[in-house]
């Protein structure tokens, strides 16, 4: 038999939140790719940088995202609770505690941004801190539950970082920062609108009008469609305004039509149109399974992360190399 | 109060991390010192250099 004593009772339950946790508030995935595009416009940058330099404003700019990442977990948690893709985040889960993972996120926020602005400069440092503002405040808690437009408005967080990773370098953003910009923020819709597609029970469940829930499988497909011709052409764009070397030309364009055959594929197909079942059969299930008839979209949520990693690799090797046009 | 093991288990290895961090923050801000220092030195000298028209 337990004695539990009126001390016990009344003292606040104390957190058991590993310093893994705190890690997996930061995104670390998502993280990663911040890391790679913060890189590619630092890299691509005129003019050289002293590479501690470099690799402290990097640092920053990960660091900063992270934050928004803890913020938009520590906001989001009840919803977050309600989904299988994100039942497992340490807030929704109940492993850190709102206020925790809040006061966690804002540090981070306040130590990234000062950092990055005596690191390099006040303007880089201001883009980062707009970027999480952006994020955390303007998509997380008006927009997400708005709009069925949230990720097209709320793509442009993500597309901040290579934008950031130019103005640490230089002090200014001139056109070619803002078309690196562009690229992500148009790869967002089709990329997330995919993933919605196989996601949508989900999303109905936790409240949130992505597209697919607000509008149907078919007219998201349709804008899949859309969104990918407008993306790709923004992706060659910069081989045709001299930004981009012949590496960059071949990846573009080959990357290109494989990105349309697929959005094409998925907007012949039947992809989103079947309730997700998952829950009611019984069975966990596992994180992208999906059924037969959403491999489509499937296939183009991967595809559109292995050509936005190319793109910028391209970029990247092309500047390291001294091949750029 | 007293902690269960997990409880203190579980408040140690954070606080060993968040001295991490700060030992890192703290070597990151000498670091990002130092090197705005040098760079603050270097446009002074060139300015100097301009200034005077003294050869590189």
């Amino acid at each position: 038999m337990t004695i539990v004593t009126p001390t016990d009772l009344d003292r606040p339950a104390l957190s058991t939140a590993q310093p893994e946790d705190f890690f997996q508030l930061l995104k670390p995935r998502v993280m990663s790719v911040v890391v790679f595009t913060a890189a590619t416009g630092l890299v691509m940058a005129p003019g050289s940088m002293n590479p501690l330099v470099a690799a402290i404003a990097i640092l920053c700019i990960a660091v900063g995202a992270g934050a928004a990442g803890a913020l938009n977990m520590a906001l989001e948690g009840e919803t977050d609770a309600l989904m299988r893709r994100t039942r497992g985040r340490p807030v929704a889960a109940g492993r850190v505690r709102k206020n925790d993972a809040m006061a966690y996120g804002v540090i981070l926020s306040l130590f990234s941004v000062m950092l990055l602005g005596m690191n390099t400069n006040w303007f880089a440092a201001g883009l980062l801190a707009l970027t999480i503002v952006y994020y955390a405040g303007f998509y997380t808690l008006l927009l997400k539950r708005r709009t069925p437009q949230n990720i097209v408005i709320g793509g442009a967080a993500g597309a901040f970082p290579p934008v950031i990773g130019w103005a640490a370098a230089t002090g200014d953003a001139p056109w070619q920062a803002w078309l690196l910009f562009l690229i992500i923020f148009l790869w967002t819709p089709p990329h997330s609108w995919a993933l919605a597609l196989y996601s949508a029970g989900d999303y109905a469940k936790a409240g949130i009008p992505m597209m697919p829930v607000a509008r149907g499988a078919k007219s998201t497909r349709l804008q899949i469609l859309i969104y990918s011709l407008v993306f790709i052409a923004s992706a060659v764009a910069p081989a045709l305004v001299g930004m981009g070397g012949l590496i960059y030309a071949v990846v573009s364009v080959a990357g290109g039509l494989g990105f349309l055959g697929l959005a094409w594929r998925l907007y012949r197909s039947r992809a989103g149109d079947e309730p997700d079942k998952a829950d009611t059969v019984g069975r966990e299930a596992a994180l992208y399974d999906v059924k037969a008839q959403a491999k489509p979209a499937r296939d183009l949520f991967a595809f559109s992360i292995l050509y936005l990693v190319a793109l910028f690799s391209a970029f990247l090797v092309e500047a390291v190399a001294g091949l750029g046009a | 109060m007293r902690l269960s093991p997990e409880e203190l288990r579980a408040r140690k290895r954070r606080n060993v991390w968040i001295a991490a961090a700060l030992v890192a923050f703290i070597v990151l801000v000498f670091t990002t010192t130092v090197l705005r220092l040098q760079q603050n030195q270097a446009a002074e000298r060139a300015l100097l250099q301009e200034a005077t028209g003294a050869p590189r």
